[in-house]
This record gives C-alpha cells, sequence and structure tokens, in this order.
C-alpha cells in the first residue's frame, strides 16, 4: 500500500469541466484530490492506504456509476462513494444509497453539501479502515484457533453453559473449559461479552 | 208355151218391175235429194216426190200389163218332174239358178237341199200334195247356196200327164231374188213414202208449207191444203189460177218477184224467193216460194185427145212470217248473243278468265283469247297439244294438276286446283282452274273448263293475310279483345248474352269452344276480393245505362293472377237503349309497372326524408314552382298538405344575413344559365330553428332561361360535424404541439445533462472561485482559473439552448418545403450525440448517397427523428448499445429511414400497440411520440412500422413519398 499525503479524493466526471471544478473545489478546502474521467482510468490506479473517498457521476459513458460500484463491491474495495448525477432520479438515488453511497447529490450541489459528504465519506473510510484492520487482527486471532476451539467458542457466544457446551459438542465439560480458556486467550478476549462481541465482529454464525 | 208365157210374164214382171222400181228409184233418190237440200227446202221436196209418186203408180198399172209378157224375156230355169218315178229334168238355166253344175243328176233331194231351212217344210208339204193331186204348182222360197248366199226363187209348175199318163209337173222356176229385194224394197219404199207422205202432210200443215203445180200450157194450178191455208182460205176453197194467185201476192213485191222468176226458170235455177202476201182478210203474210224446174210432162188433152207436152212447174209456199219474225228475233238474239260473246270475251279479260277445252281422245286444246293472255301468248284459233300447256306450268304443280284431271275425268267429278304457271318472258302467275268433264254434241269426251288469272287476288289475299295477321298480332299483343251484351240493361239473368273476340277468351284463359260463360263462370274467374264490386259494378250499368271503366284482377285457370281493365259503352240507337259495347283489357303490366311506380315514388320521398335531401323544379324569374318533394317543403318547415306554395315564401326562409349571397347566386346563375351551388342558413318556418342547407340547381335544357331543377339538403348534421373536425383538429393540432413540448421535455431532459453539465460546473468553480478568495492571502491564480471555467461553461450552456430553440416554435400550421434528408440526420446526430456518449451509447450513421430531398415540414420531421431516436437511447440507456441511422431509396423510389438500436426491444405481441395513443412504458412519457410520429407519417403519405431485430433491439423504420415538385 502507497502512502499518500492524506486523505483524497477521487473524483470520476466525464465532463471535463466538472472534474476540473470539483477538484478545484476540494483541493480549496485542502484536501487532496485525483480526477479520472472513466471508471476504467480509476480501476487501474493503485489503492492507498489513506483514508479516501470517491466523488463519481452516476451516468458515465461504458461503466456506469452503479456498475463501478458494484465492481468495487466485487473487487472488495470499500471506498465511500458519493454519487452525483444532473438527473434527479429516485429511485437511482434509492438503489445507489442502498448499495452503500455516502451522498447522492444532484448538479448543480451546493459546495458545502459536497464538501459535507466529503468529509463524511473520509471519516467513514478512516472509520472503516480501522474496523478493518481491527477485523483483520481478530481474523488472524481466529484463524489461529483449533477447530475445536472454534466450535467451542462458537457456541460460548451464544451463552451456553459449559456443561451444554459438553453435550453438544460431544466432550467432556473440563476439555470444554480446557478450550475456552485457549480461546479467550487466543482472541485476547477480556471477558465473555467481549468474545461474543469480537464473535459478532468475525460474524461466526452459530451452529444449528 | 205355158212355160213361155209363164217365162213372158215373169220377165215382163221383171222387166217391169225393174224399170218401174228404177224409176221408183229415181224418184226416192231424187225426193231424198230434194229433202237432203233442202233444210227448209224439205218440204217442198217432199211434195214433189209424192206428185212423183202418184205418177208413177199410174205408170205402174200401165206397165204391169206389158210385165206379163216381159217376164219371159227373163232368165228362167225349165223343169220336168216325173212324179212317180221322181225324175227330174232341168234347163241350164235352172241349174244355174240352184247352184249346181251340170253333170250333177237332178233329185228332189238335192232340190230340198237348197231350200232354206226355214222354207223347207213349207216346199216339203206342197211338193208332197202336188204329188199326190196334181195341182198346179206356184211356190216362192229361198234356197240357200252353198256358199251362204241365199236366193228367192219363184217355181211355177203345171201338172200334166205324160205319155204314159203318169203325173208329170212341167215347171219354170225363176230366180225372182233381184225381184223379191226390189219388192221388198218397194215395199220398204212405199211404206216410207207413205210415211213420208204422212209426214209430208203433217209436215206441211206445222211448217206451213204447202205446195203448189202449175201447168203452163192449161194454166191450172193445184194447191196444197196447206197452201190455202197459207193464203188464207179454206182448204180446197177455190180454183186456182194464176192471175188470182199474182194478185194475192203484195204489190210491191209483185213485180220483182215474177220478172226474177221468170229469169230463173229460164236459167234453170231453183228460183226461191221471199215475198209478202196480203190474205183476204188483209193480214199481210211473209212467205218463201221456191219454185222447181221446168218440167215436161205429157198430158192427153181433153178435147182432142192429143197427148201433148206440158211444162208444168210446181213449187212449195212457206209462211215464215214466224220464221221471219224468229229469224229476225234470232238475228237480234244473234246481234245479242254476239254482244254478249263480245261482253264475255271482255269480262274474261276483265276477270282474267279464260276459257278452254281439252279434248280427251285426242288430247288436242282448245283456248279462248283470254286463257292465251293469261298463259301470255298471242291468240290464235287452231288447237294443240296439251303437253305444251303442261309445260308451261310451274314444275311442281305440273303432276298434281294432271292427277286432279285425272281423277276428275275417272270420277265424272268437277276438277279445281291452283297452280302456278310460267309466262314465256318468265313472270310466274297464279292461276285457279277448273274442269267439268262432258260428252259433246258429237259424242266426244271433252274437258270443258276455265283458267283464272288469280296472281293479283292472291298477292291481295297474302296481303290481307298478313294485314289480318298484324291485326290480330296488334290484337293479341295489346291484349284487346271485345265484348257486346244485348242483355246487359235491358234482361237480366244467369245467363246474360254476351258475345266475346278471341283475345276476350284468352285473356281470361277460357276455351272458346266452350261458349261464353255464365254470368256465374265469369264472377268465380274474378278474384274473391274484387268480386263484389264488379258485381256492384254490373248492377250499376245494368240499372243506371251509364258506362264504365274498371280495372279488376282475374284468376286464370292456370292460377295466374292478371289484372283485367273493361271498358264499356252503352249503346242508344235513335234514343233506344240496345245494350253494351265494350273492350276488355289485359293491363297487368301496366298495373304493376304504376304499382311499382308508386312504390318507388313512395322509397323516393322515404329517402329524401331520411336524407333530408329534398328535390323541386322551379323558374326564378316568374316565381313558379313546377315540382316540390314533400321534403323540399317539410325541410323549410311548412307542411307539405298545404298547396303551391310559393318561390318567394321559400326565399324568406332564408337568414337575413345570407339572403344577399344567395340572391346574388340565384341571379348570377339565371343570367349565364349555369348551375349553381351554394350554401347557406334558413329560419324553419314554424320554428324558427336555424339549419344549415346546401342547394344545387341545375339549369334545366327547357329553353326556359330561369327554369331550374335540383336539390336541397339540411346539412346542419354535416356542419356541425366539419366544426367538431375543426375543432378536433385543433385539439390534434394542440396536442401535436403539447407532443413536441413533451418531446422538447424530453429533449431538454435529455438535454438537461448537456446543460447541467457547464452551469454545475460553473457554480462548483465559482465555489471554488469564492473558497479560492477566502483563503489568506487569497489564491488569485486559482481564483482566475475558476473564473475562465465559469465563462467556458456559460457558452457551452448557451451553445445547448441554442439547438434547443427551434424547438420552442409554436405549431404553425404545417409547411411544406423541400427538405435535405442528409442535412436533419446530421443536426439530429450533433443534438443527440452528447446524451448518447452520456449513456454508452455510439451513433452510427450509414446515409446513402442517393438519399432525396423530399417535401415535408421540416419541424414535423425533426419532430420524427427526434422522437425515434430518443426512444432508440431511451431503450439502450441502462446497457449502452449502438443506434444507427439508415438513410436511402427503397425499391418504390421512395425515402427509406431505418433507426435501430440495441436496446430492450419490441413487445412480443401486438407490435402496432406501440404506435397507439397513450402507450407508453415510460413512467413520465405520455404516450403520444409514437402516434403523433406515425400522424405525421401518414400525413406525408408515408409508413412507419417497427421490426425487432436479429440480434438485441429494434429498428423503427419509416418511408416517405419523394415529390419531384411541390404540389399546392
Amino acid at each position: 500500500m502507497k502512502s499518500a499525503a492524506g486523505p483524497t479524493v477521487f473524483i470520476i466526471d466525464d465532463d471535463r469541466s466538472m472534474r476540473q471544478a470539483i477538484q478545484d473545489l476540494v483541493e480549496s478546502v485542502g484536501l487532496r484530490a485525483e480526477a479520472f474521467a472513466t471508471g476504467q482510468d480509476f480501476l487501474r490506479k493503485q489503492p492507498t492506504s489513506d483514508p479516501s473517498c470517491l466523488v463519481l457521476d452516476v451516468r458515465l459513458p461504458q461503466m456506469s456509476g452503479l456498475d463501478l460500484q458494484r465492481q468495487l463491491a466485487d473487487t472488495g474495495v470499500q471506498i465511500p462513494i458519493i454519487f452525483i448525477t444532473a438527473h434527479g432520479d429516485i429511485p437511482m438515488s434509492v438503489r445507489a444509497l442502498k448499495s452503500g453511497a455516502v451522498e447522492f447529490l444532484t448538479k448543480p450541489f451546493r459546495d458545502q453539501d459536497l464538501l459535507d459528504a466529503i468529509q463524511q465519506a473520509l471519516q467513514r473510510d478512516s472509520d472503516a479502515r480501522e474496523q478493518r484492520a481491527e477485523i483483520h487482527d481478530l481474523q488472524g486471532r481466529y484463524q489461529s484457533l483449533s477447530a475445536r476451539e472454534r466450535e467451542v467458542m462458537t457456541l460460548v457466544v451464544t451463552g451456553m453453559l459449559n456443561k451444554q457446551i459438553a453435550s453438544e459438542v460431544g466432550a467432556s465439560e473440563a476439555t470444554v473449559k480446557i478450550h475456552r480458556g485457549h480461546v479467550m486467550q487466543k482472541m485476547q478476549a477480556g471477558s465473555a461479552v467481549e468474545l461474543v462481541r469480537m464473535a459478532d465482529k468475525l460474524k461466526l454464525s452459530p451452529r444449528k | 208355151m205355158a212355160a213361155f208365157l209363164i217365162f213372158l210374164v215373169i220377165l215382163g214382171l221383171s222387166v217391169g218391175l225393174l224399170s218401174s222400181w228404177r224409176r221408183n228409184r229415181k224418184l226416192v233418190a231424187q225426193a231424198r235429194s230434194t229433202t237432203q237440200v233442202q233444210v227448209d227446202e224439205r218440204t217442198n221436196e217432199l211434195e214433189r216426190a209424192n206428185e212423183d209418186l202418184k205418177r208413177d203408180q199410174a205408170e205402174l198399172r200401165r206397165r204391169w200389163q206389158y210385165l206379163a209378157e216381159a217376164q219371159r224375156l227373163s232368165h228362167a230355169g225349165t223343169f220336168g218332174w216325173k212324179v212317180p218315178s221322181g225324175e227330174l229334168v232341168w234347163s241350164d238355166e235352172t241349174y244355174r239358178i240352184l247352184g249346181f253344175t251340170r253333170e250333177t243328176n237332178p233329185t228332189l233331194d238335192l232340190v230340198f237341199d237348197r231350200v232354206h231351212p226355214d222354207d223347207l217344210d213349207r216346199v216339203r208339204q206342197l211338193s208332197d200334195r202336188a204329188a199326190q193331186n196334181g195341182m198346179d204348182l206356184d211356190v216362192e222360197h229361198r234356197i240357200l247356196l252353198p256358199d251362204g248366199v241365199i236366193k228367192y226363187v219363184h217355181g211355177v209348175a203345171h201338172a200334166g200327164k205324160d205319155s204314159s199318163g203318169n203325173l208329170e209337173y212341167m215347171g219354170v222356176v225363176t230366180d225372182i231374188t233381184e225381184r223379191k229385194r226390189a219388192e221388198e224394197e218397194r215395199e220398204a219404199l212405199s211404206r216410207s213414202l207413205q210415211e213420208s207422205k204422212a209426214r209430208l202432210e203433217e209436215a206441211q200443215s206445222v211448217a206451213h208449207v204447202g205446195y203448189w203445180d202449175w201447168d203452163l200450157e192449161t194454166g191450172e194450178i193445184i194447191w196444197s191444203d196447206e197452201t190455202y191455208r197459207i193464203f188464207g182460205f179454206k182448204p180446197q176453197e177455190c180454183r186456182m189460177d194464176i192471175e188470182t194467185v199474182r194478185g194475192l201476192v203484195h204489190p210491191d213485191d209483185r213485180e220483182a218477184l215474177y220478172s226474177t222468176v221468170d229469169e230463173e226458170v229460164a236459167v234453170g235455177v231453183h228460183p226461191v224467193h221471199q215475198h209478202r202476201i196480203v190474205r183476204p182478210s188483209g193480214e199481210v203474210r211473209n212467205v218463201q216460194s221456191i219454185t222447181s224446174k221446168l218440167w215436161k210432162t205429157t198430158a192427153v188433152g181433153p178435147e182432142d185427145g192429143i197427148s201433148r207436152e206440158h211444162n208444168r212447174l210446181f213449187g212449195t209456199v212457206q209462211d215464215i212470217t214466224e220464221l221471219k219474225r224468229a229469224k229476225e228475233a234470232s238475228h237480234a238474239l244473234s246481234r245479242d248473243l254476239q254482244e254478249s260473246k263480245d261482253w264475255l270475251e271482255e269480262a274474261q279479260r276483265v276477270a282474267h278468265l279464260g276459257y278452254w277445252v281439252w279434248e280427251l281422245e285426242t288430247n288436242q286444246v282448245i283456248w279462248s283469247e283470254e286463257t292465251y293472255r293469261i298463259f301470255g301468248l298471242v291468240p290464235k284459233g287452231d288447237s294443240f297439244d296439251v303437253a305444251l300447256v303442261g309445260e308451261m306450268m310451274h314444275p311442281d304443280d305440273r303432276e298434281a294438276v294432271f292427277m286432279t284431271a285425272k281423277k276428275a275425268i275417272d270420277t265424272g267429278t268437277r276438277a279445281d286446283c291452283e297452280h302456278r304457271l310460267f309466262r314465256p318472258d318468265g313472270e310466274m302467275r297464279v292461276v285457279h282452274s277448273l274442269g267439268d268433264v262432258r260428252k259433246n254434241s258429237q259424242g266426244r269426251i271433252q274437258m270443258f273448263g276455265t283458267t283464272q288469272d288469280i296472281t293479283d287476288r292472291k298477292l291481295a289475299e297474302q296481303a290481307l293475310r298478313q294485314s289480318q295477321f298484324y291485326l290480330s298480332e296488334g290484337e293479341r299483343l295489346a291484349h284487346i279483345g271485345s265484348w257486346a251484351s244485348t242483355d246487359l240493361g235491358i234482361r237480366w239473368s244467369e245467363d246474360l248474352n254476351i258475345y266475346w273476340s278471341d283475345e276476350v277468351y284468352k285473356i281470361f284463359g277460357f276455351d272458346p269452344k266452350n261458349g261464353t260463360p255464365s254470368l256465374q263462370q265469369f264472377l268465380s274467374a274474378v278474384h274473391p276480393q274484387d268480386q263484389a264490386s264488379l258485381t256492384a259494378t254490373m248492377k250499376k250499368l245494368h240499372e243506371e245505362h251509364c258506362g264504365c271503366d274498371v280495372t279488376n284482377r282475374i284468376i286464370r285457370p292456370d292460377g295466374e293472377i292478371r289484372y283485367v281493365r273493361c271498358v264499356g259503352i252503352p249503346v242508344v240507337e235513335d234514343g233506344v237503349f240496345k245494350g253494351y259495347r265494350g273492350t276488355t283489357m289485359d293491363v297487368t303490366e301496366q298495373e304493376l309497372l304504376t304499382q311499382e311506380l308508386r312504390r318507388e315514388q313512395a322509397y323516393l320521398a322515404e329517402a329524401q326524408r331520411l336524407t333530408h335531401t329534398g328535390s323541386w323544379a322551379a323558374n326564378f324569374v316568374t316565381g313558379q314552382n313546377f315540382h316540390l318533394s314533400d321534403e323540399t317543403v317539410r325541410m323549410h318547415g311548412f307542411d307539405p298538405s298545404e298547396e303551391a306554395i310559393p318561390f318567394e315564401r321559400f326565399f324568406n326562409t332564408v337568414h337575413t344575413e345570407d339572403q344577399p349571397a344567395v340572391r346574388a347566386a340565384l341571379e348570377n346563375a339565371t343570367r349565364t344559365g349555369t348551375d349553381y351551388d351554394i350554401e347557406y342558413r334558413i329560419r324553419r318556418a314554424d320554428d324558427g330553428e336555424i339549419r344549415f342547407f346546401r342547394s344545387l340547381g341545375h339549369h334545366h335544357p327547357s329553353g326556359e332561361m330561369a327554369g331550374y331543377v335540383g336539390t336541397t339538403m339540411d346539412i346542419t348534421e354535416q356542419k356541425h360535424a366539419a366544426q367538431e373536425r375543426e375543432r378536433l383538429r385543433q385539439i390534434e393540432a394542440d396536442l401535436a404541439h403539447i407532443n413536441r413540448i413533451n418531446m422538447m421535455g424530453e429533449l431538454a431532459a435529455a438535454l438537461a445533462h448537456e446543460i447541467k453539465q457547464p452551469i454545475s460546473a460553473s457554480i462548483t468553480s465559482a465555489n471554488a472561485l469564492l473558497r479560492w478568495l477566502a483563503h489568506d492571502p487569497p489564491d488569485l491564480e486559482r481564483a482566475r482559473a475558476a473564473a475562465t471555467r465559469i465563462e467556458q461553461d456559460g457558452n457551452r450552456a448557451a451553445d445547448v439552448i441554442n439547438r434547443l430553440r427551434s424547438f420552442y416554435k409554436k405549431g404553425a400550421p404545417p409547411e411544406r418545403e423541400i427538405v435535405d434528408v442528409k442535412e436533419i440526420i446530421q443536426e439530429m446526430i450533433v443534438l443527440l450525440s452528447d446524451e448518447a456518449v452520456r449513456h454508452s451509447i455510439t451513433i452510427h450513421s450509414e446515409i446513402d448517397a442517393e438519399t432525396p430531398n423530399i417535401l415535408a415540414d421540416r419541424v414535423q420531421l425533426q419532430q420524427v427523428f427526434m422522437n425515434l431516436m430518443l426512444n432508440a437511447i431511451e431503450a439502450m440507456k441502462d446497457t449502452g448499445g449502438d443506434l444507427t441511422i439508415r438513410s436511402g431509396l427503397n425499391t418504390e423510389g421512395q425515402l427509406l429511414i431505418s433507426i435501430s438500436d440495441t436496446g430492450v426491444g419490441l413487445p412480443a405481441e401486438n407490435t402496432e400497440r406501440i404506435f397507439d395513443a397513450f402507450h407508453t412504458t415510460k413512467p413520465q412519457g405520455t404516450g403520444m411520440g409514437l402516434a403523433i410520429t406515425r400522424s405525421i407519417m401518414e400525413s406525408h403519405g408515408g409508413r412507419i412500422w417497427a421490426t425487432a431485430n436479429h440480434g438485441a433491439g429494434a429498428t423503427f423504420h419509416f418511408t416517405l413519398p419523394v415529390e419531384a415538385e411541390a404540389h399546392a
């Protein structure tokens, strides 16, 4: 991951004027901006480690804004998107927002609206990165668990007593306790509640 | 000696007989010839013969004495007969008489052989008796010679004794055949003379012919009884002499008569004279006297006993008074006859009737003059062969004619035939021949007949038949029959005496052979519904003696219904009613026609009523209405039952505002004699409602300047409809305008981006600019850059708006001009290129160089392109694609435009529905786009349709006719 000079606003709009104008605006508030004419151009770009967001025109030739959004999602790139459009199409905005867009603005928009959205987006991205990092960490810890330990963990977070877990798993309660301990340890969970939270974060589905 | 005497006697007798016989013969011949010569002189000759006879008879007596001696000189054969021995001796003459040769031994048997069978018995008897008693023989008998000749012989024998004292006869046998014959003739002659005498007497008296005998020497005149009567005396009343006789001759004729008679007698001619005599009573008679030649007779003078020759004349006198009259009458008759003959000839000529006589035995034919003329020949007198007649006949008729003749000849009936003949000049005539078979006066079988030239008659007959045929045909065609009744009006009964002509029977379908129908039969032929009225009519005729003219239905025996018109007229002679006469006509066709006509008139009136069209004929100048249909009257608000509404009243219904125009139009039309077609309003006469009328007037070519015939139509509904249509058209135009506005809206929507971009960019640039300026210190460079961008973007926006301007124009009425299609397509592509790019749509244009210019409304055409291209973009906006515009000529030489996309495509079913109004798939769409596009196409005479592509998307095609020049 390349280290950029602070948070970056990526701008994708096929209209040059627009690109320039938005870039200018972003830079006028001291943020870094990079503009692209097409989605493909953006995708070719290396991902950055700094929080970033995307100001994206819905109507783009070849790959529409929504398509890009999908594609980014597909490739796991989670960059907050602010849609801008000349059309004020309600279904479109609903769809865009539903798919995770931060904001949906119609041109001409108020500069403040855009800047606010950018701030919000950057923040989100930052938070998201943090969260991602955290989860990454948790995942690492989880990975270190053995299968049995995972199994136990899954059941622990459901609020089951050791006894219950033991019968469920088909092991002794003592074993379960041991595994539980390992889990707590490896997971670096201070408490069961914490473990639960970790499990939530890891999105572990209880075994039924 | 005795034999010799006998012989002499016989001879004498014979001679005497002969001579007297000869004399008689002469006399008879004379008498005969005289009788012959004289058709009228016959009686004279008979008289003379009678005289001769008397004289001859006297002579005859004298001669008898000589006969006795003269007979001896004749050839007589002698014979001797010795009775006991039967020996016979014959002289040569005897042999000759009996027809034996000298060598033959004479026997009694031989004699008997010769005796005629009929006399044999008598002769035998005599000879037997003679042989017994020796009396003298005297027998006449016939002998039959071997060669069949019959002679008469007379045998005389005297009995004596021979030397031996035996009985012996000596005799003579004389051939008295001639004498016998002469005797017989004489007898006959005597008889006939007696008869003649009697007849003569009779004839004399019947013929009023008397004779006279005049001894010239003595002057003695002997008259017959008739002569006395003729001269008006009683028979033998007094003695006559020449002086007396002369005196009786009419004084005027006397001299001429006697002088002529003297001359003629001298010459030796039989004087025949006619002269008048005057009877003692004074009566004048006509007589004819014939005088003989001079006769000489010898007479012994009474005084001196000397016989002298006397000249005698004798003759006849005949009272020819009646004869003369008869002759005169006969002459007159003859003249009349001749005249009649001439008239007959003339009549024949006039009647073209000739007669002919056909001698059947000789096949010779005699023709009258007219017959020659009929045959076209020159009249000749002589007869000719019947075959010639046949040749002149028409070959087809020849056989029939001769067969008819043959039949008549065979059966004795009259021949009657018509046949044709050819005259020598080739002309054909038709003749009618009649012939009767008879024997003529000479006993020859003839056919007497007539032939009449009936050619003209035949032609006339033909013409008559023809005209009769035409007449009866005419009657038949006209279906008119006649009837008459002497009973109707006088005497009423079941069997009214009515005469029907043939045509009436035909009309009713009755058979004339059944006779006139009875009243019952007649009425039963009438249609049941009409029977009552017809009966009433007849009763009326009967009672009131009036005329009638009624039409009723009848039912023919075959069931067919006919209309029959019966016209009856009362017959009045000298003020007296005599009955009825009339005609009966089959008027079925007329009646049906009339009914149909009435029906059609009703239909017409109804049609007029339904269509609110009235017909009329009028003269505008005189204001006269010749014809007004009920509808014409009604539509103006008048009452059809009102009589004769004048033209002025019609004119007054015209709306006051329109009256001047109408008047002007009518005046113009009447002045120029032309047709007119005007529309105007009227105020109905009854309720004042305003109606729109259209009146068409046709100048009626009858010569009257202002005579017009035409129709007037109530077009109020049409007018309203037209107004409605106009309103709708306006709405349509407005709708089109709205559509354009909408499209403009769509375009605007499409271009919104185009505009929004520069404007949004400007705003953002302006925002940035302000922020650059808000920096401490302000970043003027960046601010300037921003300002520049704003300017650029502003201009960009203005451009886009300019491009849209053409669509702002509100719909004026469509203006057609020559439009360069290629140019419009280019404009559209430019207009929409940004939009297309935005939606990842590539526009391809395949403009054929031959794309023609067309006559179209530019704005409407742009509208069409806009609509179709926006639709294509719309179809592809989510996916992107290719928009292809093709233009060129199709096979029919029309402009063909195709706009295809690779979008969502057409609905599978009812593709055509997409062109319907209010059919839309867009949430904000009006659904009018394609409908209006189609309407524009159709108004330009083009077509629009859509097809699905083989791949994705659809193609919209439209064609427009290529106009070489602008149409008015």
